[in-house]
């Protein structure tokens, strides 16, 4: 016979009360357990994906300490029916034995519906609570809804699910259908590439110049003729609204043109996927711009797959490049962030509530996303 | 303005520049300073123009000072292993430039070689000369930096051209007057704005904490003044003794060493107005406001309010220790004072009569730096508490270890009677967001690079110390040097100390 909903909750708490009543085990080396907790962090998605991602969880969790709730839903089981466990997750911190608590819930069925009345009787009080949401999200979803009714962020994954469900997300928000903020985590990978872009007009005499590019060139790991990746189309969204880039189409192809009208042209080519990388990731952005009689050229080459090699790093190397007229280049490698999944929720749930460029990159890139931008001509500048 | 950085949300990186270190040769250099910006590159906060240039007497060549620092990286950065294909590409922007203070020869060198890191590496004429060196070469420093015309005035940056910087370390003089020389020295050559004078402390995460606690909650604010609160108590305890140090603590003692500089910033971002922005000068000024309102010390009151103290025999951490005067390079019989408490008011509307209980000292029960808010009891005694009335509520504000703040308060046992108990509501910094925050050095590095001075002392603020805490000496020497009283290493201080505050009805905290 399967427990009623309320009977497992009551359980979970009580498995919640007893993490911290049982005895610490005797003789054991490790320090007493702290329970520690700066938020909840809900994470919700379709049962296959939530198995492989209770490890990132735990992760993220041990240096956020937060109560993890994980929501496995599976709307199309035939019977109805919740189930969980809770525990305690616990990691040394500076000497300190510090641990969250991770609850994980199983909705099948009809319940799915009311999972989110059962996850808010269990959220801690007076904290922030974010909802991780994995898999594509609707905005009509009624799971999706009453979950996100109880958080004050909302993160997806638009690298997993799509630009376009993260568009409709950020209008949804913006309309204020929702007082939560979007982040997600494809736009926090981001951030190098868009650090590292800045940096080609850091120097006062460079300032201009991002307003007078003359050319631009993608390069993604895929074979010559995949679409363009979100990764690509996310910078290039970014790039464009922040230096108010317009697109026109001419006998049905794509032209981009600067804020004083100039036609842009962009190159998308490809390059050998190396095992370990993830599909239609960006590997370099090559930039070329004139203003005055100052020539730039500029150059993000990530050596992909180049962080596997050492297991404590997991990053990529990038080669920074600029060359200003005839001067020697400059030239600055420096390490992306971690590879890792945990990493970049981490650092999204650092980051600023709000940032208004995300929708507005988001719409740019949909855009082209959406004319079915294929890379791999070999008009790639040098 | 780039305008790709406006609404950059992770946007911290310095300006492109070449940082010029003067006494590359030393412990700081080695130990705080290079394993710093090798943080900051790594987290990639460092500018693409970017170099290190250390300056030195000793000659050598480039590749042995990048192998000083990278073995000075391995031991001290804050992360382990050094990643070797960061590093070597961060190494090729550390070079050195040998040559004596005092010989221009040196500046023209330094000249050159700035010259040409412009060109090899898109330091866009930017210098940050931090002078890592004792106070008596800044002179030299800044003279011949000048003469090489090393030094551009500030109108030039504010026009959109270069900036120069210059950052001092402490010890920042000895007392008022030769505060006021070193001033006028660097003022020879740097205008102030130019000037990055460090207090390490305020690079600590946990010090600037305070601000945001202070100004960003609408809790404490309202009651953070004589109306509520009792007393204050700023603790700045280490359990180490001299370290080696004896001949430099010889001259120094902790009053110079902790109180002038570290403490009183503690006692004035305690203590100040909320400012009205952020910005540098508007932090500054309300600090110097603290600092001005200080009751000064006159010479009658210095021995009723200040107590010294030297550290005798005992055990720290169950270890036997020697006494200060047993250390090596320590006068058998010093008069140099390793602990001193003082009780100091801010004669101000909002603190008026209130005291701030301080101390710092060496061998103490624990390393442990604190600032503590004791609030006053309820007005009525409503609850008959066993042991003497109900204790008041007390904000700890832990700058180190530890880091966090703690909420004494008293509740209620469970049960059929009323039973008071004291209980605290803890708020662990490291445990909430993780120990691997950027050391004090790193932030303020990078402040200076990006010529934010909010965390740095300004020139009024550091004359206010020195002044304040020149009436200490002077009535200490007015008592014909008497020897300071002894207190067993591991203990809390002289019993003196604990009279200090007893005749005021209180007691120390154990923190
Ligand atoms: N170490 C720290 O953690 C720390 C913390 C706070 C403040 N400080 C302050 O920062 C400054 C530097 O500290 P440090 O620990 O690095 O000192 P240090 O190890 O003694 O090194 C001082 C540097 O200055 C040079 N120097 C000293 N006297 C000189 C002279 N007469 N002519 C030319 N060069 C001279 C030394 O060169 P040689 O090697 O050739 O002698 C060395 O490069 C000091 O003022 C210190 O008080 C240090």
């Amino acid at each position: 016979m399967t427990e009623s909903s309320s009977k497992v909750l009551a359980r979970i708490e009580r498995e919640l009360r007893d993490v911290w009543l049982a005895p610490e085990p005797a003789g054991g080396s490790l320090p007493p357990k702290s329970r520690v907790c700066t938020m909840n962090l809900l994470v919700a998605g379709p049962r296959d994906l939530m198995d492989g991602y209770t490890h990132v969880v735990d992760e993220v969790t041990a240096s956020i300490p937060a109560r993890a709730i994980l929501i496995a839903l599976d709307p199309d089981a035939e019977d109805s029916e919740l189930s969980g466990d809770a525990t305690a997750v616990c990691s040394l911190l500076g000497g300190k034995n510090i641990c969250s608590e991770r609850v994980r819930l199983v909705a099948q069925g009809a319940v799915c519906t009311r999972v989110a009345s059962a996850v808010d009787s269990i959220l801690v009080p007076e904290i922030p609570t974010a909802l991780v949401w994995l898999g594509r999200v609707h905005v009509t979803d009624p799971v999706f809804l009453s979950l996100s009714a109880s958080a004050q962020r909302i993160i997806t994954d638009s690298e997993y699910s799509s630009l376009s469900s993260l568009l409709h997300l950020s209008a949804w928000a913006r309309r204020g259908s929702s007082q939560a903020s979007i982040a997600d985590l494809a736009w926090t990978r981001l951030a190098p590439w868009q650090e590292l872009f800045a940096r080609f007009f850091d120097d006062p005499r460079l300032h201009d110049h991002a307003s007078r590019i003359t050319r631009l060139a993608f390069r993604q790991a895929s074979e010559a003729g995949a679409r363009l990746g979100s990764e690509g189309a996310l910078l290039l969204g970014w790039v464009a609204t922040r230096l108010g880039w317009r697109t026109s189409r001419m006998g049905g192809a794509l032209r981009f043109h600067r804020r004083d009208g100039k036609n842009l042209p962009i190159d998308f080519g490809v390059t050998p996927r190396p095992e370990g990388t993830a599909p239609s990731s960006l590997a370099s952005v090559r930039l070329e711009a004139d203003h005055g009689d100052v020539h730039v050229e500029g150059a993000i080459e990530r050596e992909l797959a180049s962080g596997l090699s050492s297991d404590a790093v997991d990053a990529d190397m990038v080669n920074w490049t600029l060359r200003v007229g005839g001067a020697p280049p400059i030239e600055q490698r420096v390490r992306f962030g971690a590879n890792k999944a945990a990493k970049w929720l981490e650092r999204t749930l650092h980051r600023p509530a709000r940032d208004p460029a995300l929708a507005e990159s988001v719409a740019f890139a949909e855009e082209v996303l959406e004319d079915g931008v294929v890379c791999g001509a070999p008009s790639h500048p040098r | 303005m780039n305008p790709l950085r406006n609404g950059l949300v992770e946007d911290r990186t310095g300006d492109a520049c070449a940082v010029v270190i003067f006494g590359a040769s030393g412990d700081l250099t080695k130990r705080k300073l290079v394993p710093a910006f090798y943080n900051l590159g790594v987290s990639r906060s460092l500018p693409s123009g970017f170099a290190i240039v250390g300056v030195a007497r000793r000659e050598k060549t480039h590749e042995q000072f990048r192998a000083e620092m990278k073995e000075g990286v391995s031991t001290f950065s804050r992360r382990k292993p050094i990643d070797p294909a960061f590093w070597s590409d961060f190494e090729r922007g550390i070079t050195y430039v040998a040559g004596t203070f005092d010989a221009q020869k040196t500046y023209e060198d330094l000249r050159l070689h700035l010259d040409q890191l412009d060109r090899d590496r898109g330091t866009a004429k930017n210098r940050l000369f931090y002078l890592a060196v004792p106070p008596s070469e800044f002179g030299q420093i800044v003279a011949g930096l000048k003469s090489a015309g090393l030094v551009q005035p500030p109108n030039v940056h504010r026009e959109g051209g270069a900036w120069t910087r210059v950052v001092v370390e402490k010890p920042f003089g000895h007392d008022l007057a030769s505060a006021q020389v070193l001033n006028d020295t660097i003022a020879s050559t740097f205008d102030e704005s130019q000037v990055f004078r460090i207090d390490h402390y305020l690079g600590k995460e946990t010090v600037q904490n305070l601000l945001v606690f202070r100004f960003a909650n609408s809790l404490f604010e309202p009651i953070w003044h004589r109306e509520h609160v009792d007393h204050v108590q700023i603790t700045v305890a280490e359990d180490i003794g001299v370290e080696g140090r004896g001949k430099f603590y010889e001259q120094i003692g902790v009053t110079k060493d902790i109180v002038e500089n570290h403490l009183m910033q503690l006692l004035c971002l305690t203590a100040m107005e909320p400012p009205i922005s952020l910005a540098a000068d508007a932090v500054r000024d309300e600090k110097v406001k603290v600092l001005r309102s200080l009751r000064p010390m006159e010479r009658s009151l210095v021995q009723e309010n200040v107590i010294r103290g030297q550290y005798d025999r005992g055990a720290v951490r169950g270890d036997e220790v020697p006494a200060y005067r047993e250390e090596p390079d320590v006068a058998r019989d010093s008069r140099v004072e390793t602990f001193v408490a003082m009780r100091v008011f801010v004669d101000n509307w909002r603190w008026g009569g209130v005291p701030f209980y301080v101390r710092a000292g060496k061998r103490l029960a624990r390393r442990v730096t604190e600032i503590a808010v004791q609030f006053k009891r309820v007005p009525h005694g409503l609850f008959r508490a066993p042991d003497g009335g109900i204790t008041q509520n007390v904000l700890a504000m832990r700058i180190q270890p530890d880091e966090g703040i703690a909420l004494r308060f008293t509740t209620k046992e469970p049960g059929q009677h009323t039973v008071l108990r004291d209980v605290a509501m803890d708020f662990r910094y490291g445990a909430a967001f993780g120990s691997n925050t950027p050391e004090a050095y790193e932030r303020l590095l990078l402040d200076s690079m990006r010529g934010e001075a909010t965390l740095f002392t300004r020139r009024d603020e550091v004359e206010e110390q020195w002044a304040y805490i020149d009436r200490v000496f002077d009535a200490w020497r007015a008592e014909a040097n008497a020897p300071p009283p002894l207190y067993a290493a591991g203990s809390w201080g002289p019993e003196q100390a604990d009279d200090l505050v007893a005749r005021d009805g209180r007691r120390w905290r154990k923190p």
